[in-house]
């Protein structure tokens, strides 16, 4: 009997401490999150942007921008949690019901934002420009279709 | 032997080269003009410019014609002149008016060098065989003849004229911002009739296409982007991106994708010049 409880509870405290973690994220504490994120990555952007065109200068600065904003581009899907579409936010519900679609905008976001760091860590600029404007299709094709127009 | 008696119908090798450069202008100017965006329907398997997307405006739901030249439902059969008068005064073949969601009131000022050369862009075009619907229209604009009126009182035709006293960038700039690419049409103000507000060239419109709040792209430094550099509004115009790394959706996503970042970088260039000039 004894055994047989030892390996359940530590099965439960796996599967159920994870469970339980997921369940306490508030939705407007996720949104708030995916605000944040959202914003370091623009952060990162434009901060790429006056470093590609040498309005500033720092060592190493353009690497750690793109190296960021890829990480964050890999990371990406889990900012869209269920029940995150009402609130505080610009995102739109159609979301949820095109996970497919739209998650394979993030997944474009993901592929390019990869391809930008590497083009930046191997000095390669036509590669950095070409890689960039594939960021920008994928942040525009999404901002278009699932974020809430300025109003 | 097919070949040979097709070659001997074209006046010559340089005429040839002349058609297709004009044709590759005509491609160019199209993109540049925003053509591609209205008169395409929204669908992911639309053909390019054979009309049928519906847009929306506090008139009525409009259908964009096809522009392909299929005799029955596009262009087939226009001529030079055809096309000018449309594009420039607002006038189809048959006389009848067209409605301003059509911006001829912008493309009054197209040369004749870039009408011809659209002229033969359309005409290379693969015929497609597409109706457009009828407009859904209030009762009171059901008759065209309201448009004569309409004109009366707020559209003037006219070339665009160079301004001497600024340079070849900002006069290409002008022509592209107030003609060809005509920005007004959504980024500046109308008046209760649907007439843009002249004194407002660009300040923004807060009951654009579909509803969308239109910004204000003077050089406001508070309301329009005046902060801006020249290099930032081509990189804007080229990658989508905004100065602090945003990037644009809604309508203008469409109009980087079609027409903004297709366009030469002197070109580009250019519509800063002229944007920061305001």
């Amino acid at each position: 009997m004894r055994r047989r409880i030892l390996p359940a509870l530590v099965a439960c405290t796996a599967l159920c401490i994870p469970a339980l973690a997921w369940s306490a994220t508030a939705p407007a504490d996720a949104i708030k999150y995916r605000k944040a994120v959202m914003e370091a990555m623009s952060a990162h952007v434009g901060a790429f942007m006056l470093l590609n065109f040498g309005k500033v200068e720092h060592e190493g600065h353009l690497k750690a921008h793109t190296a960021a904003l890829a990480d964050l581009a890999a990371q990406a899907k889990v900012l869209f949690p269920a029940g995150t579409d009402t609130g505080d936010t610009d995102a739109l519900p159609l979301i949820w019901k095109e996970q497919e679609q739209f998650n394979k905008l993030l997944t474009d976001l993901e592929t390019s934002a990869g391809k930008l760091r590497l083009a930046v860590q191997s000095s390669d600029k036509p590669g950095t420009m070409a890689a960039f404007k594939q960021v920008g299709e994928a942040c525009k094709g999404c901002h278009d279709r699932y974020r809430k127009a300025d109003d | 032997m097919a070949a040979s008696a097709g070659l001997a119908l074209w006046p010559g090798q340089a005429g040839a080269a002349d058609r297709a450069a004009s044709v590759e202008r005509g491609r160019y100017l199209v993109q540049a003009g925003g053509c591609l965006t209205c008169h395409t329907a929204d669908r992911p398997d639309a053909t390019p410019l054979a009309g049928g997307r519906a847009l929306e405006t506090p008139f009525g739901t409009f259908y964009s014609p096809n522009l392909t030249p299929d005799r029955a439902t596009g262009l087939g059969g226009w001529s030079d002149a055809d096309l000018g008068r449309a594009l420039r005064e607002g006038v189809a073949p048959d006389g009848s008016y067209y409605y301003p969601v059509f911006p001829y009131p912008a493309y009054t000022g197209l040369a004749d060098a870039d009408v011809a050369a659209i002229a033969a862009y359309l005409r290379s075009l693969k015929p497609v065989r597409q109706a457009t619907p009828d407009h859904e229209l209030p009762w009171y604009l059901s008759s065209r003849l309201v448009m004569f009126g309409w004109n009366l009182l707020n559209f003037s035709a006219g070339r665009f004229v160079p301004d001497g006293a600024r340079g070849a960038a900002w006069n290409r700039g002008a022509y592209l911002v107030r003609h060809l690419g005509h920005c007004g049409e959504c980024h500046t103000p109308r008046n209760s009739l649907g007439g843009l507000n002249g004194s407002r060239e660009l300040a923004g419109n807060p009951a654009g296409p579909d509803g969308e709040k239109i910004p204000d792209i003077t050089q406001h430094r508070d309301t329009g982007i005046g902060r801006w550099s020249a290099d930032e509004i081509v990189m804007f115009l080229e990658y989508g991106v905004l100065p602090d790394g945003d990037f644009a959706g809604s309508s203008m996503s469409d109009v980087i994708s079609d027409n903004t970042s297709r366009l030469t970088p002197e070109d580009r260039q250019a519509i800063a010049t002229y944007l920061k000039s305001l």
